[in-house]
């Protein structure tokens, strides 16, 4: 019987993924010929009118929704997504990235750089304090780099922060480093580390500790209730560092299935959701009900897809034939087929708009006629006359790697189609997480993968491009190796200066697509569905998203919704 | 009798390491770790502090040793901690030394999932056996057939798809019942009255797809059982004493025909404690099924060896109160256990 049951839960795993499609399949018809009867709902929040103007006020409970739980809130040891967007409320860091992604400080007033670029020393703001009312000064965040450091924090993010040398706290609001080269991500590093409390973290273990479900942090908001696996509430700290937010309250409910939160978000029940683009693209334009009240917005968002080239395996080894199949993918038709037009195409790794994006390159355009040239030049014809390519005897077939991603799947079937056209003959192979990583990407066994890489915010993509990353279980799989990239990036992490910086990375990025090794496919919008009782939102949003301002976000006293509600 | 239970229960010793090994091996046999989550693939997480990770977790000893220092564990009925969830305790809660409680996950996860299950078991049994005796006294008429067609349709059907069509229908066209959670945000302001009256409000529609799923295998069982003892001499026997329909139906035939459920009820019982990941995800309850799952997808090997064991364990002693209840039940199955 128990086998039974498992057997029975295993199949549900199975098939957890084609039911999601199905559902969507079944469900859409459904939601928008739903549309018509729309005057037989008998909600209150019909009624009222969302398109007053209200002054600003402090009040109301922002209520959104999250797939995942987090494990806990200290965001070293948590790791996962989810833990990050609720501690971001509740933590600062050093730094910050403003509206345009550039950094700016956020617990500290100013930072210096030293002549020999080796040592930086941060000026925190005066007067700093806990939720807790105690005063925050720079032994706190000595303290967080000795446990970020420390060899016993279950932490997988230490390894910037060994490169420190030398890390003291010679007053209470000056904090400095010393590294033993100059270490230019440095900077981005404090951003992304969040300070936490000394005096109360002191004598607890850091990985066991009952903090990380209570934390007290020094941001807008404490956290008021976690009730586990149902939701986490904050509260406004009135002890801020950084001012008070405008809204009272942040409620995030954990429901891990997108169609429950659509129909949450339909049902007035939560204020704000992540969308996809069937939901953004397909639904929302059927339905006039929704767009009453729900308004939508669109951000850049932080990855991009791509195709890369097993580099050890002939004849990717090629530039040529990189470059052929870069000319023979149409990167639009992937952004209107997959993402239903909601992405961009990019030609370097970092996001449009940003300084380290480099404005002169552009994406290969597709021309299959160029690469069927481009292909003959490497020696590739069909010189038996069957469709399909040869060299040597050899016809040009290869397996497109990817791992279990709807979006992903689509795109390389696209992939294969244009492909086909000009005579390859692609097969496409889809692999849990788990195996694709271990029995494929560590060991290096694949011609081509299509898989995703985040848009960074610091330049330094030094561990997915250098030469010298290649081994088991780095992030240079493809084995890409360029002389000039590796000197380039030495270069761009030694540098401080960033106007000089951006110049290094421009240059690399231009190396980057000449070289091909792999071919960018598309960078998919951030799609938010936010209730229109929230003001205060930037649109359009700048590059750093709409999240960027959400302390100057309000709801209006007269649309605040009661909290005692039934539903 | 006595002699019996105690041989039963000793034999479950042997049977319970058997099946932690096989599945202590079997999940090491899945590729990958906790440190290969796709989250995990993060240019900023360098190899060095995977490695790192690996040895504190002792995953990088064999998968024996491991099994070893698991069993040394199980042997003090410790579950361990879980991997992903922060060093949660995985059965029950622990205290640290400041006084701070912090609940197991299975604690917290377990007694959702065996009300909304004990709920639709209710569900089930009171639906069922009246479909089942109809069906049993209808056989092959026009009522048989719709009871049939009906309970089919519900085994059938999608429950997710079912699921949240009822949600749509009942949440958001009407707002009739809550679409997703297990309590309203305002739970805790609410009297003790509204308390439960909000969890049942969360609690009809899980339960309504569980049991609509599970109707056909009872009802059936039911038709089958009462058909075959409808047929025995000693009813043809009641009936030409004289005894009234309701009599020989629910006075003998009934009674006889619902000895079977008992081993179906006493192997339903780890069934109690497995939850629907579908179910769960869908209507956001976070029960038992979604625990296992996510502790699947991320390799979480303590959580899921914790749930295997409950449910071994569970199992073996479903089996075992479903051969005490039968032979406490049936004369013949008492005179030959006892010889």
């Amino acid at each position: 019987m128990l086998i039974k049951a498992r057997i029975r839960m295993m199949y549900r795993y199975i098939n957890l993924g084609s039911i999601k499609l199905a559902f969507i399949a079944l469900l859409t018809p459904l939601i928008i010929a739903a549309c018509g009867d729309s005057s037989s709902s008998n909600q209150t929040n019909n009624k009222i009118d969302y398109t007053k103007n209200y002054p600003a006020s402090n009040s109301g409970t922002l209520i959104d929704a999250m797939t995942g739980e987090p494990s806990g809130l200290i965001a070293m040891i948590a790791g996962e997504s989810a833990a990050s967007a609720i501690a971001s409320n509740i933590f600062n860091s050093l730094l910050k990235y403003d509206k345009n992604l550039e950094l700016t400080g956020e617990l500290v007033e100013s930072w210096d750089v030293s002549n020999d670029q080796k040592t930086i020393t941060f000026h925190l703001k005066p007067n700093l304090k806990w939720a807790d009312n105690q005063p925050l000064t720079s032994n706190d965040v000595l303290f967080t780099w000795q446990k970020v450091t420390d060899e016993k924090t279950r932490t997988p993010y230490g390894s910037d922060f060994k490169l420190v040398t030398k890390a003291e706290a010679p007053d209470a609001n000056t904090f400095r480093v010393t590294y033993a080269a100059p270490y230019a991500p440095a900077l981005d590093t404090w951003a992304g580390l969040h300070i936490l409390p000394k005096h109360l973290l002191k004598d607890q273990d850091i990985n066991t500790t009952a903090f990380a479900r209570n934390p007290v942090g020094s941001h807008y908001y404490k956290l008021e209730k976690w009730k586990n696996g149902q939701f986490l509430k904050l509260t406004r700290n009135e002890n801020a560092s950084q001012g008070q937010a405008k809204i009272n309250k942040l409620l995030s409910r954990i429901i891990p299935d997108k169609a429950a939160q659509f129909l949450e978000l339909s049902a007035d029940n939560i204020d704000s959701m992540g969308l996809n683009p069937i939901q953004y693209a397909r639904i929302f334009p059927a339905r006039p009900d929704l767009n009453k009240n729900i308004a939508l917005y669109k951000e850049l968002g932080n990855s991009y897809t791509y195709l890369g080239f097993n580099l050890k395996r002939k004849p990717f080894d090629d530039v040529r034939v990189r470059q052929a199949i870069n000319y023979a993918i149409n990167k639009q038709e992937i952004i209107d087929g997959v993402l239903l037009g909601l992405g961009e195409p990019v030609a370097s790794p970092y996001k449009p708009g940003t300084r380290w994006s480099n404005p002169e390159l552009k994406p290969y355009p597709y021309d299959p006629n160029k690469a069927k040239a481009l292909l003959k030049t490497a020696g590739y014809e069909d010189h038996d006359g069957d469709g399909v390519l040869d060299k040597d005897g050899k016809p040009f077939t290869f397996e497109i790697l990817t791992n279990q991603n709807k979006e992903r799947e689509m795109t390389g079937v696209l992939i294969q189609r244009r492909l086909n056209e000009i005579g390859i003959k692609a097969n496409i192979r889809v692999l849990e997480w788990a195996s694709f990583l271990g029995r494929f990407i560590k060991p290096k066994e694949f011609d081509v993968v299509v898989l995703g890489w985040s848009l960074s915010l610091d330049p330094d993509q030094y561990s997915i491009w250098h030469s010298s990353q290649q081994a088991p279980g780095q992030f240079n799989f493809i084995s890409y190796s360029n002389p000039r990239v590796d000197k380039l990036l030495e270069e761009g992490r030694l540098e401080l200066n960033p106007d000089k910086r951006m110049k290094i990375y421009h240059e690399f990025s231009k190396i980057l697509l000449e070289d091909s090794p792999i071919v960018y496919l598309s960078a998919g919008y951030g799609l938010t569905a936010i209730h229109k009782r929230v003001r205060g939102i930037s649109n359009p949003a700048p590059p750093a998203g709409i999240g960027h301002n959400t302390y100057e976000w309000y709801i209006p006293s007269a649309y605040a919704r009661n909290e005692m509600s039934d539903h | 009798m006595l002699k019996y239970l105690i041989k039963r229960i000793f034999w479950m010793i042997p049977l319970l390491i058997g099946i932690s090994l096989i599945s202590f091996f079997i999940m090491h046999l899945a590729p990958g770790d906790i440190t290969t989550s796709e989250a995990g693939f993060n240019p900023k997480a360098s190899e060095e502090s995977r490695q790192k990770l690996l040895e504190l977790y002792s995953l990088d000893k064999p998968v024996i040793v491991q099994y070893s220092l698991w069993i040394k564990r199980m042997a003090t009925l410790d579950f361990g901690s879980s991997f992903a969830s922060h060093q949660r305790p995985v059965f029950w809660q622990t205290r640290d030394k400041d006084g701070n409680i912090t609940l197991g996950m299975i604690q917290e996860a377990l007694p959702i999932t065996l009300l909304i299950n004990v709920l639709s078991l209710i569900l089930i049994i009171s639906v069922a056996l009246p479909l089942g005796v109809i069906s049993a006294l209808n056989q092959n008429q026009p009522t048989d057939r719709g009871i049939t067609l009906f309970v089919f349709i519900g085994f059938a059907i999608p429950g997710f798809w079912l699921a949240l069509m009822l949600m749509y229908w009942t949440g958001v066209q009407h707002t009739w019942l809550p679409i997703s959670g297990l309590q309203s945000i305002g739970h805790e302001n609410m009297n003790w009255f509204g308390q439960i009256r909000d969890t049942l409000k969360h609690l009809v529609l899980p339960v309504f797809i569980s049991g609509i799923t599970g109707l056909a295998g009872i009802s059936l069982f039911v038709r089958n059982g009462m058909l075959e003892v409808l047929h025995q001499d000693y009813i043809t026997t009641a009936r030409s004493k004289g005894l009234s329909e309701k009599r020989v139906i629910y006075g003998h035939a009934l009674r006889n025909a619902l000895l079977p459920l008992i081993t179906i009820f006493g192997l339903s019982i780890p069934g109690l404690i497995g939850g629907s990941v579908i179910a769960e995800s869908i209507f956001a309850i976070p029960g038992m099924g979604k625990l296992f799952y996510d502790a699947v997808l991320m390799r979480d090997f303590p959580v899921i060896m914790g749930i295997l064991t409950i449910g071994a364990v569970l199992t073996l002693i479903g089996n075992l109160i479903a051969d005490l209840a039968y032979a406490w039940a049936d004369p013949r199955v008492r005179r030959g256990v006892v010889q």
